[in-house]
């Protein structure tokens, strides 16, 4: 088993950087300060540098799809630096009563009045050594424990360098709120983000700022990305594609869009949807992850994608029977060297709805390609979001009513448990379906089966979010499969709206949905795509691999320099729509 | 329990305000009172004229309470009903400065009895136990000399570092001039602090009649602190001036402080002015000169007086056997009004609202206050809180 762990994308991504700095600053003013800071302390800059840590698995003590549990060991000794700004209280006198009981205050009169000075620190050469012990359920989130106190040294420079005792107090200080942010908050983060994004009893919660969420992004027209061919189509290497070209690359792409989805769950989505409309009350249980490897060489059957009709069956066509539907195909195999040219480009826009059988033979290829492929842990769930996304954005263009921020929560859904009952009612559940339709349909599903974590972390994910990222990820990974972005590119085109952006948002996107995870997996596609379908087809691998990543993701979230992780990268996808 | 208190200063001749410390204490009434938080309940008595206890419950959030003992060596007597307490004597709203009062002697103080000296010092013992924090607060307060003053205060609490700390405070108050010098466990600190008053030195006695005529008859008080603290090495000094109307001066009751902290580059002013006999408006000004932040604070006072329903004229039953007419009564002294209740309001820059209103319902003390920050317009109100006082 290998691991491959991405640190640049991380690094790349300008959303990722300012989630990252959102959510360090409310997690330093969580923990009472001492009274020598008088105001909050902003997270001002924050730079994961170009090193890496070291990560070196020690134990692995149990392995399943929905549970892991690891001893791993950390060093780190990079060039991450952090600067914080705040306000500090100059007068001694003023912090010296501030903890004192008033019963015997001295009571001075004006000595202790305030003298506030803006405080700018910059934390740096931060070596962390630990050993982390890593404890994932899917029921219980992820768990991360550090055995030991993980920060040897950091240097800590400031506004007051010149005055030794200053500095020294203040070298002193930050070492120690440093230490019980990572022996306490950290964890106790992490673990609140992987429920949020594995527990869909979580989600609720959570829903009110989705809700938030939404209301921006309703804002943003929906768009049917196949309307209008994408704009800037960029095959897997980067290299610019003529109409032509994109034309045929979405008929390849649509082929294997089909691959990407297991038979079973085609048939079983297919199944869900009949008995909505026969009034079955048999519903297909839908693994949490339709793993590639399961698509049976069979389901290549399917014709090329495009539009055949077929798929209807599976598709959520009956209900909204798209004009036009987009279908977003990735296609991976970049490696295989596939007939395909640029598989990636998988964003198909098909006037009919897709078919579920198109999109099993685009498995076939892949599938094959993807075995060879090595795996690469990646965060990628954030593809599913991006067909998610996709899909919703093809059923808003039907319904015109579903809002993207649906789609997160329906993300989660799928993934987990059984897809969404059947039973649905058609208006309120429409979303739901569709996007648990989408998925089953287009290859994302099967991604987000497995990345679905990451998937679900990102809720609502625009559309353009996945036109962004293709076109950079591609020229920057040369030997991984990706083509996730050229689907991208497609989708972008497709959408006026989101042509626009990929160009310049690519990164941003993500950011505005989901400041927390959401962004992170789209944007994690793009780059990371080719390597995210490899894993996928190496369940096993494909899931420890994900674990790690979600947790360095995590990590990296809090603390930049920690992540190890390229699952960091999804967030610079994040959608720029916003 | 510091209506108690006052009562020992009152009695035992000490005049509270003549410190440098009380420089400000009407604009700290006005403007810095405290709101209450949650709901209080306080039960005290003064079940002999020397010893005085208090129960006080709490919830916010929690339950808590406290316990308090009062011994004094001087017999007090204050009206110590709540149902007779003065309202007046228990706010502190604005302070008029009083006329300097001239201190006995020593020898006054003595007594002789047999050829042995009786008399003994005046010593105030308190002691307060909060209960679910296991707190302890002790006070020894002792009249060393009619001028001076010793007093000793002291905490102990486990959260504290070495368990607690004392504070020895110790008074020199000539009238004139008053000094204190104080030393707190705590940092090792060290202060002195000095205050002095321009204008006539009581203990020559008043030379000269009040010149009510003059547009301004006040005193001019100027001060300074300074303080050490030992162990940490750090430091701080003030200097600080006002000027108060004496109650002679027939105008416009005003108070006006002026401190200075030069180590801090602090400046504040405050401005405090009693615009009727039911309002006083107080208004406070900080800037520092070396982070140019400032500070402007608002405050009021409003007395509700309880409005006396005039006595229908009817014609006795007298003056009506008599037929006659009542005589035309003088008119009536008017007696001291009641006060209903005071109600204080603050406002800051930033829009923090404070209000706070005291009164009295039959037998009881209520303070009823709330802070509100009108910049969170979700969650405006940012404490509300009632206290109920009892006392026999």
């Amino acid at each position: 088993m290998a691991f491959n762990f991405n640190w640049s994308p991380l690094t790349a991504d300008a959303e990722f950087y300012k989630r990252a700095q959102e959510m360090l600053t409310t997690a330093l003013n969580k923990s009472p300060k001492p009274p020598i800071i008088v105001d909050d302390i902003l997270v001002n800059e924050l730079n994961l540098g170009t090193t890496p840590p070291e990560l070196e698995i020690l134990e692995i003590g149990d392995l399943a799809e929905d549970r892991f549990r690891g001893i791993f060991k950390m060093c780190y000794s990079g060039d991450a630096f952090l600067t914080l700004k705040t306000r500090v209280q100059a007068n001694p006198l003023n912090t010296y009563l501030f903890s004192k009981p008033s019963f015997t205050s001295p009571m001075p009169l004006a000595a202790s009045s305030g003298l506030t000075i803006p405080l700018q620190i910059t934390l740096s050469e931060i070596k962390l050594s630990a050993f982390i012990i890593l404890v994932f359920s899917r029921q219980k989130g992820l768990t991360l424990v550090f055995r030991n106190d993980p920060l040897e040294s950091l240097k800590v420079s400031s506004t007051f360098d010149s005055i030794p005792f200053v500095r020294d107090y203040l070298q002193k200080e930050i070492e120690m709120q440093l230490r019980t942010l990572m022996m306490d908050e950290l964890p106790a983060i992490i673990h609140r983000l992987s429920l949020r994004l594995w527990c869909p009893e979580y989600g609720p919660k959570e829903e009110e700022e989705a809700v938030n969420i939404e209301n921006k992004e309703k804002e943003e027209v929906a768009v049917d990305p196949f309307s209008s061919p994408p704009q800037d189509a960029v095959d897997a290497r980067g290299n610019v594609l003529d109409a032509n070209e994109i034309t045929s690359l979405s008929l390849d792409g649509g082929s294997e869009i089909h691959s990407l989805f297991s038979q079973k769950n085609l048939l079983r989505l297919g199944a869900l949807n009949d008995s909505h409309r026969t009034l079955s009350l048999f519903t297909p249980s839908i693994r949490d992850a339709v793993f590639r490897a399961w698509a049976g060489p069979t389901e290549r059957g399917d014709s090329v994608g495009t539009s055949t009709p077929v798929t209807p069956s599976l598709l959520r066509s009956h209900s909204y029977t798209p004009s036009s539907s987009t279908t977003y195909t990735f296609s991976r195999n970049s490696d295989d060297g596939h007939g395909h040219m640029p598989s990636r480009p998988s964003l198909v826009s098909m006037h009919s709805a897709t078919t579920g059988l198109s999109l099993g033979s685009g498995r076939h290829s892949r599938s094959h390609l993807r075995k060879k492929k090595n795996r690469v842990v990646n965060l990628r769930k954030s593809t599913t979001t991006d067909d998610s996304a996709s899909e919703s954005g093809q059923s808003e263009a039907s319904a015109a009513v579903v809002s993207e921020p649906a789609f997160p929560t329906q993300v989660e859904e799928e993934p987990e448990d059984n897809i969404i009952t059947p039973p649905r009612s058609p208006s309120g559940k429409v979303r739901f379906r569709t996007s648990s339709i989408d998925l089953g349909d287009s290859p994302r599903k099967s991604r987000i089966s497995t990345p679905i974590r990451s998937a679900l972390s990102s809720k609502p994910m625009p559309e353009e979010a996945v036109l962004e990222p293709a076109p950079v990820i591609g020229n920057m990974e040369p030997t991984a499969p990706i083509f996730s972005r050229e689907h991208r590119p497609s989708m972008v085109s497709a959408n006026p709206v989101s042509e626009k952006k990929p160009a310049s948002a690519s990164v941003s996107q993500p950011a505005k949905h989901n400041p927390f995870l959401a962004p992170a997996p789209v944007l994690t596609e793009p780059s990371p795509g080719g390597i995210i379908e490899q894993a996928w087809v190496m369940k096993m691998a494909g899931e420890i691999a994900r674990r790690n990543h979600d947790e360095k993701a995590a990590r990296g979230g809090f603390w930049a320099s920690q992540d190890t992780r390229e699952d960091s990268p999804p967030p610079a996808y994040e959608p720029k729509a916003l | 329990m510091d209506y108690v208190q006052n009562a020992f200063y009152d009695a035992s001749n000490w005049n509270l305000e003549n410190s440098y410390s009380q420089l400000t204490a009407t604009a700290r009434a006005l403007l810095e009172f405290e709101t209450p938080r949650g709901f209080g309940l306080s039960v005290s008595s003064l079940s002999s004229p020397n010893f005085a206890t208090s129960y006080a419950i709490g919830s916010v959030g929690l339950v808590d309470g406290s316990l308090s003992y009062l011994y004094s060596s001087l017999p007090l007597r204050p009206a110590s009903q709540s149902a007779n307490i003065e309202l007046e004597d228990v706010i502190r709203g604005y302070r008029q400065i009083q006329e300097l009062r001239k201190h006995k002697h020593s020898w006054e103080w003595e007594q002789w009895h047999a050829g042995k000296r009786i008399d003994k010092r005046d010593t105030l013992l308190y002691g307060r136990l909060y209960l679910p924090q296991s707190t302890l607060e002790a006070l020894y307060l002792r009249r060393l000399t009619p001028t001076q003053q010793f007093k000793l205060s002291a905490v102990s609490d486990g959260r504290l570092r070495n368990g607690g700390t004392i504070l020895a405070l110790h008074q020199y108050d000539v009238g004139k001039y008053c000094a204190e010098s104080l030393y707190s466990t705590d940092g090792g600190l060290v202060g002195i602090r000095g205050l002095y008053n321009f204008g006539p030195d009581p203990r020559k006695g008043i030379t000269e009649p009040p010149r009510t005529e003059d547009r301004f008859y006040g005193r001019f008080s100027a001060g300074a602190e300074v303080y050490y603290g030992s162990l940490n090495k750090s430091g701080g000094v003030s200097f600080g001036g006002r000027f108060a109307t004496l109650p002679a001066h027939n105008g416009t009751p005003l108070t006006a402080t002026l401190t200075l902290n030069p180590l801090m580059g602090n400046i504040s002013t405050t401005y405090a002015v009693k615009a009727g006999r039911n309002l006083a408006l107080c208004s406070k000004f900080d800037f520092n000169v070396y982070s140019y932040e400032s500070d402007l604070m608002l405050g009021c006072e409003l007395w509700r007086m309880k409005a006396k329903a005039e006595k229908i004229r009817v014609r006795s039953m007298a003056a009506k056997l008599e037929w006659r007419l009542d005589e035309i009564e003088k008119k009536p002294i008017s007696e001291p009004e009641q006060v209903l209740g005071v109600l204080k309001a603050r406002v800051d820059q930033n829009w923090k609202i404070g209000l706070l209103w005291e009164g009295k319902v039959k037998e009881l003390l209520f303070t009823l206050g709330s802070s509100i920050d009108m910049k969170r317009t979700d969650q405006p109100f940012r404490a509300i809180g009632l206290e109920l006082q009892y006392s026999s």
